[in-house]
């Protein structure tokens, strides 16, 4: 036994299989393993139906897993799914405001969700309100902010509970540059106060830029897990690659993330020296 | 037991905190309804029969149809809220799947919504009771004896609601439930004549639907007719079997 404290996430040979109408099961994701630790953002990294979404659904304790476990600071979601929640942070990929409530009552609401009093939900409420930018919104119903303001919110939302762990479910998609800008310093702020933050993404900049580490998941499987250099150390020896982007334009350039991505998932041809 | 009960009074009162913002909609979208029913039919269409013969017991029909508007308005407010209330909250506006991910559990986030319509159908309920007992038809001391008759009869059409709401495809498909069963149950199951008026073989099928079995207690209650004991039973039959399959489909519906 170690005297270590549990890692804020930690998942353990994480399968899951959905039943197919007319019997059968797809095995959406196959034992995924990986930690999370405090002060760390941790990214899953794939393409649409890779099973991010199905992982982080298990994360949250929805989804029962098929086989594994999920544990948020050592207690188990799916045995104590009440205990293990209090200490996680979620943001659906899908927009889940309760748009019956205005901006600040949103997030008092959500608060008492997780055993936190009125009045320090207002405290909090208005404190994360000012940190996102939000302030002038407080009254506000949902319709009418836009798209990237309602992210901030979702993510503010997530943040009530002062979790140790913060999962965003792809955060960004469908969000402009500004709005993709202002929410990655977010995320960064909330880190470095000390939350864990677990985010899945398809998109290869973003993954570089706020992640320490990094999991390429491709059907369900996890190609491999490192810091995005190290991982484009690895699997591209060559200092510069070459890609024809229009008929007889050659550029080269400095592998990135996105070449790393490719080969390991084979899925595209065309650049020359992977 | 207590952190259930915890659980489930946060839903309950989310739903209580959006209500009060809108009390206004919900007295008129309840009651306006019901009473539209008590002034046509009970004044109107009492007027031409008077007094009738129900269960073998004389009642004028004004009377006769208050206490009939009652169980209607259990299952109109407790199918309703059920059905298309709980279709919005968890398809458009993803309530349910917003609070599942919190301590709170989707099976408290469900005990809630059921215990909430349940709630909001048995207010409707008694407040149609009030109105008969301000009229003059039915006893003060009504308004108590209903209370569990009211608020398991709205449980049951509550749940009847959530199970339709979570076999539907697309918040249209609501309509077939509350065409098929709702509709036939308003116009066959003693709101307005007592079942009794029925050919005998409709008489057993109108005993099948709770509906009927719901005005029966009601009105063994307020108008003193006959207690049908079966009544209960049938209740209550249909309450666990409707609260035990809506949560079912629902777990189905949204967990893989």
């Amino acid at each position: 036994m170690s005297d270590q404290s549990p890692p804020p996430l930690r998942v353990a040979n994480l399968s899951k299989s959905y039943r197919l109408p007319g019997g059968g099961a797809f095995e959406a994701v196959h034992d995924v393993s990986f930690e999370v630790t405090a002060k760390q953002c941790f990214g899953l990294l794939g393409p649409n139906g890779a099973g991010k979404s199905t992982t982080i659904q298990c994360i949250c304790g929805f989804y029962p897993p098929t086989t594994g476990n999920v544990f948020i600071s050592g207690i188990d979601v799916h045995t104590k799914p009440k205990q293990a929640r209090q200490g996680l942070g979620v943001c659906n990929q899908e927009d889940t405001l309760d748009s019956d409530f205005n901006v600040t009552n949103q997030l008092i609401r959500h608060a008492a969700y997780f055993y936190i009093d009125r009045h320090t939900a207002r405290d909090r409420a208005q404190k994360l309100l000012e940190r996102f930018g939000l302030t002038d919104k407080a009254t506000q119903m949902i319709e009418s902010l836009s798209g990237g303001l309602r992210r901030r919110l979702q993510v503010a939302r997530a943040l009530i509970s002062e979790p140790k762990v913060l999962v965003l479910d792809e955060p960004t998609t469908g969000l402009d540059p500004d709005a993709r800008r202002e929410l990655w310093e977010v995320l960064t702020e909330a880190r470095e106060k000390g939350t864990a933050i677990l985010l899945s993404t398809h998109y290869m900049d973003e993954a570089e830029r706020l992640c320490d580490r990094i999991a390429i998941i491709y059907k369900g499987r996890i190609l491999d897990i490192d810091s995005p250099e190290r991982l484009i150390k690895k699997h591209i020896a060559r200092d510069e690659v070459e890609e024809e982007v229009r008929p007889g334009v050659l550029w080269k350039r400095k592998p990135n993330l996105e070449d790393v991505y490719l080969k390991l998932t084979g899925s595209r041809l065309g650049v020359e020296g992977l | 037991m207590s952190d259930w009960l915890w659980g489930v009074s946060r839903v309950w009162l989310r739903y209580y905190d959006v209500f009060t913002k809108s009390v206004v909609f919900y007295v008129v979208t309840t009651f306006v309804q019901p009473v539209l029913y008590l002034l046509a039919f009970g004044v109107g269409v009492g007027a031409l029969v008077g007094i009738l013969n129900a269960n073998g017991t004389p009642v004028t029909y004004r009377s006769f149809v208050f206490s009939g508007v009652i169980g209607q308005t259990a299952l109109f407010s407790g199918f309703f809220e059920g059905a298309y209330g709980a279709f919005v909250r968890m398809y458009y506006q993803r309530v349910f799947q917003a609070i599942a991910i919190t301590p709170i559990t989707l099976s408290e986030v469900l005990w809630g919504e059921l215990l909430w319509d349940a709630t909001k159908a048995a207010v409707a309920a008694e407040g149609v009771a009030l109105i008969g007992v301000l009229t003059g038809d039915f006893s003060p001391w009504s308004l108590l004896t209903l209370v569990p008759v009211c608020f398991f009869g709205s449980f049951l059409f509550a749940g009847m609601g959530l199970m339709s709401a979570a076999y539907a495809r697309d918040i249209d498909q609501l309509s077939y439930p509350q065409y098929l069963l709702v509709m036939p149950m308003f116009l066959f199951c003693g709101v307005f004549y007592p079942i009794e008026a029925l050919p005998q073989a409709l008489q057993v099928v109108a005993w099948v639907f709770p509906l009927t079995a719901v005005n029966s207690l009601v009105r063994t209650l307020t108008l003193g007719l006959p207690f049908q004991w079966w009544a209960v039973p049938i209740l209550f039959a249909w309450l666990t079997l409707l609260v035990v399959l809506s949560r079912r489909a629902m777990f189905r519906r949204l967990v893989k």
